[in-house]
């Protein structure tokens, strides 16, 4: 009965238009993310991020998850900007633990996932998603920190910054000049991850116009099913973190613990994403980081589904 | 094979030239709201925008570099994170990066990681620099094939915006989605402030400026002319009423109130109901409401009773004009709109709800 229902129907207009719409949709927020990392490699000194962080890494860790409240950055944007803040000098794990993040502890997302479930425990939805969220990313940043740069990174992608390359003071420079380096620093950049961009937008649109999204309703009353289902439909779906609390708010079926995975597990891990962290990570961490991140968000939320907060 | 700094440059701003026009283009030609809540589509004009001028930049540092191809203009577009430098105090600035300034053990890793592939990089460069002694400026030269895919996925949107573009989802994406007919179940949805004003305005013949977008959204011709102070006239006819009204008013007596009895017109795609259909005489009347962009587009949906043929295609659109009611089936309430005339229409200029 229930392998009855799963369904693979492929319509190529629909491919076509969901994955047009993701493009048009994230487009600004990747190319905002180049351009503030172009700015970034012409304006910001080597190493000042690490002037201001922590020197204690476990520290330097726990507020690079917080720069997300002040310094927000999407999920679409956030992987040139940790490369170029990684070239730049921030350790890779408080750039990891800024990536994870941010997407999810930035003001517009608390806001928004209030406002997805004004009437279905609001506050405690927003609260121990901020928590929970910032909670993986800085466990992933500790985890992270006793792990071989070589081993997370992509080939090159911590080569040589010039920035401190002596006929390259800014004194010299005019303004004009500089920002036409950033300028091409950001093409570059955009240029880049975009690629990784448009393959993941087609992973999203393939899956989320081809796949019966409601052959996992079954799965909604079983706690741990239900928590791995809509983990694994955050990334298939890949929606944007400022609006994927409206779509969980509207799974009525599911537990809260299975929507709280969704919201925490979803900008932290899509098939958008995992084309995107390929412009920054080794493919082997990618592999690891999404088991983790699976395995740590699902065993939470089941723990929290288990302690009756009377959702 | 490999590929030039200069053609790289080259092939980098035309791509962001090709991007920001046909952003732009679709903009111009009002087809953004077809894909984008009208939230986001500022950002994705402004966007259209910043990929010209970058495209503009790039033109520059390709002319400047050009016209000055053995000089030091800092004015080139390189990526300072991976160009051929030429050689003036490299190992120097290595040697300062090497230097800690953080006394954890973590952060020393880091850095001697950091300081070690400068190191290497410096090397590198400098075994390219004596092999090279004029230095571009610019990139390295770069594999000619990952370029070619590389530029054929950044091409891939581009022919498909050339090649035609959707202007809804099919039955497919519908059926796959599941078609919601709970206001509950959509909670980004608003409701009107009030029990419903533009219903009781419009018994007065008078439909206030905060509806008139239904309006305009349903192109409801010559029932219903636009007034020039943003507010709107309606002289005879029908209630306009949207798929979302119907939804609300089964949760909310105030707003059934309001419709009941009354004789209303709303604008959807047709969809066939396979099953509850036992006279085979209803279909459901669909809106694709949406939250950020088409692609998580949810199909919402009223049950409309016709007994006649309706002769439209699968999610073709139609105006219905008939009476809802909001009988109990299956133990709970629903909305089901009882058509006198069904046609087929338009799509609106706004496909979407919101």
């Amino acid at each position: 009965m229930f392998l009855s229902t799963v369904t693979f129907q492929f319509s190529p207009p629909d491919f076509q238009y969901a994955f047009l719409s993701i493009l048009l949709e994230g487009m600004p927020f990747l190319l905002g993310g180049a351009i503030l990392s172009g700015l970034l490699e012409e304006f910001l000194p080597q190493n000042l991020m690490t002037r201001f962080l922590p020197a204690n890494p476990r520290s330097a860790v726990m507020i690079s998850g917080l720069l997300g409240v002040v310094f927000p950055v999407c999920e679409c944007g956030i992987v040139p900007v940790v490369r170029r803040l990684m070239r730049k000098g921030l350790p890779v794990s408080c750039g990891i633990t800024y990536m994870l993040a941010a997407p999810i502890v930035n003001p517009l997302v608390i806001l928004s996932t209030l406002a997805a479930f004004r009437g279905q425990a609001a506050w405690e939805m927003a609260i121990l998603r901020f928590v929970l969220g910032l909670s993986v990313a800085v466990l992933a940043g500790w985890v992270v920190s006793y792990l071989k740069p070589e081993d997370i990174l992509r080939d090159g992608v911590l080569i040589f910054s010039a920035s401190e390359h002596e006929h390259h003071e800014s004194g010299q420079r005019s303004l004009i000049d500089r920002l036409q380096n950033a300028a091409g620093v950001a093409t570059r950049d955009f240029l880049d991850v975009a690629v990784f961009f448009v393959v993941g937008a087609g992973a999203a649109s393939l899956f989320s116009t081809s796949v019966n999204q409601e052959l996992i309703l079954p799965l909604a009353s079983n706690p741990p099913l239900a928590i791995a289902s809509l983990m694994g439909l955050a990334t298939v779906l890949s929606v944007c973190s400022t609006t994927d609390a409206f779509i969980a708010a509207t799974l009525t079926t599911f537990p809260m613990a299975a929507k709280l995975a969704f919201l925490v597990f979803g900008p932290m891990l899509d098939f958008k994403l995992i084309f995107l962290y390929s412009a920054a990570f080794s493919k082997r961490f990618i592999l690891a980081l999404g088991i983790g991140l699976f395995l740590i968000i699902g065993l939470l939320c089941w723990r929290l589904a288990t302690l009756n907060l009377g959702w | 094979m490999t590929v030039s700094p200069t053609i790289r440059a080259l092939r980098d701003s035309l791509l962001l030239l090709f991007w920001g026009a046909l952003v732009l283009w679709i903009a111009a030609e009002g087809q953004l709201s077809i894909y984008l809540h009208p939230s986001l589509q500022p950002f994705t004009i402004t966007a259209g925008v910043l990929l010209l001028l970058l495209a503009l930049f790039g033109f520059r540092g390709m002319f400047r570099r050009s016209s000055s191809p053995s000089e030091c203009n800092h004015s080139c577009d390189h990526d300072h994170g991976d160009h051929v430098l030429d050689g003036h105090g490299d190992r120097e600035s290595s040697n300062q990066a090497t230097v800690p300034h953080h006394t954890s053990s973590h952060h020393d890793k880091i850095d001697a990681y950091l300081a070690k592939k400068r190191m290497e990089d410096a090397d590198d460069r400098r075994v390219k620099r004596d092999h090279h002694p004029v230095h571009d400026h610019g990139d390295n030269p770069l594999p000619l094939i990952p370029l070619l895919i590389k530029t054929l996925l950044l091409l891939i949107p581009l022919m498909m915006i050339m090649t035609g573009r959707g202007t809804g989802f099919t039955i497919t994406t519908v059926q796959n989605r599941g078609i919601i007919g709970n206001i509950n179940n959509l909670p980004a949805a608003k409701p009107r402030s009030g029990s419903l004003p533009i219903y009781q305005n419009v018994q007065n013949s008078q439909v206030t400026s905060s509806s008139s977008f239904v309006a305009k959204d349903q192109g409801l011709g010559p029932s219903v002319q636009q007034g020039g102070t943003g507010s709107s006239t309606r002289t005879s006819g029908p209630m306009p009423a949207e798929i979302i009204d119907l939804l609300y008013a089964v949760q909310m007596p105030s707003y059934r109130e309001d419709f009941e009895g009354k004789q209303i017109e709303l604008v959807g795609q047709f969809v066939p109901l396979t099953t509850g259909n036992p006279r085979g005489d209803r279909f459901q009347a669909i809106r694709m409401f949406i939250t950020c962009c088409a692609a998580d587009a949810k199909p919402v949906g009223v049950t409309v009773q016709y007994p006649k043929p309706v002769g439209v295609s699968e999610m073709g659109w139609i105006k219905i004009t008939g009476i809802p009611k909001f009988p109990m089936e299956g133990g709970r309430r629903t909305a089901i709109l009882e058509a006198s005339k069904v046609e087929e229409c338009p799509a609106p200029n706004e496909p979407f709800v919101y």
